[in-house]
C-alpha cells in the first residue's frame, strides 16, 4: 500500500495510485504560527491587522469584511497609500516555536507541512476597497490598481520568507477566490494584465525556496482560467466547482494540474444533509472524473464542515468508492 | 453616428467620465430625454444578455451601469414627475442573517438601468422590513437574495410574507434554484443579473 503522499503523487502524475486521496489527508495545515491572519469570534467583530473591520455574524459559514463608508478602509483608489499600512510579520524566534513543534511532529513520508495562506491578492482588493471598487477599479485606476498588488505581492513575498525561513514547509495552500459560481469575476484578459504577473512571482518564489507542492482555493467557476494558473505554478486548483465540469478539465489539462473538488460545498453541507446526499455526490464526482488529476472532495476552503459530520461522511464516502472502483 | 448612438455606445463600452457630456449634448441638439433614456436601457439590455451569455464579466457590467447612471443623472431633473419613465418601484435587499451584496447591488443597477425606480434596503433586512417599505412605497415588485444556505430559510419567511401582503416577489443568490423559489412561493426566480431584469420586466407586465 502506497503512503498517503505517495498516493497523491501518483495521482497527480498519471501513475497507479491505489486509492482516491482523502480531501485533505496529504496537507497537516500549520495555522498555529505567529503570522496567521486574525478572523473574528462567530458572533463577533475585530478590526484585523491591516485595520480592516471584519464581522462574522451568528449563523453565517464564515466571517466578512464590512464596507460601509464608515468602514472601508480604501475608499479613493488614488490616496491608497494614505491608508493602507501592511502589518509587521517579522516576530521574534520564540513566537515560532509551537508551529516549529507542529511541523515536527508530522510524519512527512505520509503528509506534507502545509503553510496557509489567507486572504489571497483578489481578496484583499476586495477587503481594501469592497467589491464593486475592486473591480471597477481594474478599468477606471488601473495604474493604482497595479501599484497596489505590486505593494500586496511584496509583502505576500516577505510572508513566504518568513515561512520559509522558520519552517521550511513542504506545501503552500494559498486562498483567493476568483469568481461565482457560474463565471470567473475579471476577464481572462483583465487576469492575465493584473494578477498573473503577481502570482507568478509569488508561487514562484515559495518553488524556488523549496516548496514543493501549491495547492490554490477558489471555490468557484475559473475553467476559463486554468491555463494562467499552470503557468503560474499551481500543482493542485482546490475547490473546483461542478459548474466547471470538471471531467472536461481533466481531459484537457490533466497532467498539468489536479483537480480537487466537484462537490459543491453547498449540495452537500447544509442543515439538512445526510449520508445518503453525500454518498451520491461523491459517487458522482468519482465515476464522471476518474482516478487519476483528480482528488474528490467538497468545495469548502479548509477540512472542515460546516455543518457537523459531513467532512467525515464525505471521506466515508471516498472510501467507498475506493473499494468500488480500485 | 447621431448623438443618441453615441450615448449608447459610450454606456455599452462603460465610458463614465464622456456619458454625461454626450448626453447634455443630445439635449443640446433637441433629443427629447425619454428619447435618450430609452436609448440608454437599450443598451444596457444587451449588456445584460452578454453578461447573461458569459461574453462580458462583472467590472463591464458595472461600469456600465455607472455610465449609465451619470447619464440619468443629467436627465433626472427633465424627467421628473413624468410616470411613463418608470417602470415602477421595486425593492430590493439581502435577507436577514446575509452580508452579501454584490449580486444584489448588481441587480439593482440593473433594474434600475432598465427603468424601475429602486429602493435598496441593503443586507441582514428582516421580512418585516420588505413588508413594511414595500407598502409604504407600492412596490410593484420585491427582489430579495440569499447568499448562503443558512439564509434560505429566511429567504422563505421573506418570500411568504410579501406574499401574505400581495406583492410581486423575484428571488435569487448562489444557493437558490427555480425549485425553491416556487417552493418558497415566489413569483420569478433569475440566476444572475442580467436574466433579473428579463424576468422582473416579465412580471410587472
Amino acid at each position: 500500500m502506497l503512503t498517503i503522499k505517495q498516493n497523491l503523487k501518483e495521482v497527480m502524475t498519471g501513475g497507479n495510485p491505489d486509492r482516491f486521496v482523502k480531501q485533505y489527508e496529504p496537507f497537516t495545515m500549520i495555522m498555529n504560527t505567529p503570522i496567521t491572519r486574525l478572523k473574528p469570534p462567530i458572533g463577533g467583530e475585530i478590526v484585523n491587522e491591516w485595520g480592516i473591520t471584519v464581522r462574522w455574524p451568528e449563523g453565517q459559514l464564515g466571517a466578512f469584511p464590512v464596507h460601509d463608508e464608515e468602514h472601508k478602509l480604501v475608499k479613493d483608489i488614488t490616496k491608497w497609500r494614505e491608508v493602507v499600512k501592511a502589518p509587521d510579520i517579522i516576530k521574534p524566534d520564540e513566537a515560532w516555536k509551537p508551529a516549529q513543534e507542529a511541523v515536527a511532529a508530522i510524519d512527512k513520508n505520509e503528509k506534507y507541512a502545509t503553510v496557509f495562506v489567507a486572504p489571497g491578492i483578489f481578496e484583499h482588493l476586495h477587503y481594501f476597497m469592497g467589491m464593486e471598487d475592486a473591480l471597477m477599479n481594474f478599468y477606471e485606476e488601473p495604474e493604482y490598481m497595479k501599484e497596489i498588488i505590486d505593494f500586496l505581492v511584496d509583502w505576500e513575498i516577505k510572508l513566504a520568507d518568513e515561512f520559509i525561513k522558520h519552517l521550511k514547509p513542504d506545501a503552500l495552500f494559498h486562498h483567493d477566490d476568483w469568481g461565482s459560481q457560474l463565471n470567473s469575476f475579471i476577464s481572462p484578459a483583465t487576469f492575465e494584465e493584473f494578477l498573473l504577473p503577481a502570482y507568478k512571482k509569488i508561487y514562484g518564489h515559495y518553488k524556488a525556496n523549496g516548496v514543493e507542492l501549491i495547492v490554490h482555493h477558489s471555490d468557484s467557476y475559473a475553467a476559463n482560467l486554468v491555463p494562467f494558473m499552470i503557468e503560474m505554478g499551481i500543482d493542485i486548483w482546490q475547490g473546483v466547482m461542478s459548474t466547471n465540469d470538471t471531467p472536461e478539465l481533466i481531459k484537457q489539462y490533466g497532467g498539468q494540474i489536479t483537480f480537487m473538488g466537484d462537490v459543491d460545498s453547498g449540495v452537500i453541507d447544509f442543515p439538512g444533509w445526510t449520508e445518503e446526499i453525500v454518498q451520491k455526490e461523491i459517487e458522482r464526482a468519482c465515476r464522471n472524473c476518474g482516478k487519476l488529476y483528480f482528488i474528490p472532495g467538497a468545495s469548502q476552503g479548509l477540512a472542515i464542515s460546516s455543518f457537523p459530520g459531513v467532512y467525515e461522511a464525505t471521506d466515508a464516502a471516498i472510501d467507498r468508492m475506493t473499494e468500488e472502483m480500485f | 453616428m447621431s448623438k443618441i448612438q453615441e450615448v449608447q455606445e459610450m454606456v455599452a463600452k462603460g465610458k463614465t467620465k464622456v456619458v454625461a457630456g454626450l448626453v447634455q449634448e443630445a439635449l443640446d441638439g433637441g433629443a427629447q430625454p425619454k428619447e435618450i433614456l430609452d436609448a440608454m436601457i437599450e443598451s444596457m439590455g444587451i449588456v445584460g444578455d452578454k453578461f447573461s451569455a458569459g461574453e462580458i464579466f462583472v467590472p463591464e457590467m458595472l461600469i456600465s451601469a455607472k455610465a449609465m447612471s451619470k447619464g440619468v443623472d443629467v436627465l433626472k431633473p427633465l424627467l421628473a414627475g413624468d410616470a411613463s419613465t418608470s417602470l415602477g418601484t421595486c425593492v430590493i435587499g439581502t435577507v436577514a442573517g446575509d452580508l452579501h451584496d454584490i449580486g444584489k447591488n448588481l441587480v439593482s443597477m440593473m433594474l434600475e438601468s432598465a427603468g424601475f425606480t429602486m429602493i435598496d434596503l441593503g443586507v441582514d433586512v428582516p421580512a418585516a422590513k420588505f413588508v413594511e417599505v414595500a407598502k409604504e412605497n407600492n412596490a410593484v415588485i420585491v427582489a430579495a437574495s440569499g447568499l448562503l444556505t443558512t439564509t434560505m430559510p429566511a429567504l422563505k419567511e421573506t418570500s411568504l410574507a410579501l406574499k401574505d401582503a400581495g406583492f410581486t416577489v423575484i428571488v435569487g443568490g448562489a444557493p437558490v434554484t427555480q425549485a425553491y423559489a416556487t417552493e418558497i412561493k415566489a413569483d420569478g426566480y433569475a440566476p444572475d443579473a442580467g436574466s433579473a431584469v428579463t424576468k422582473a420586466k416579465e412580471l410587472v407586465k
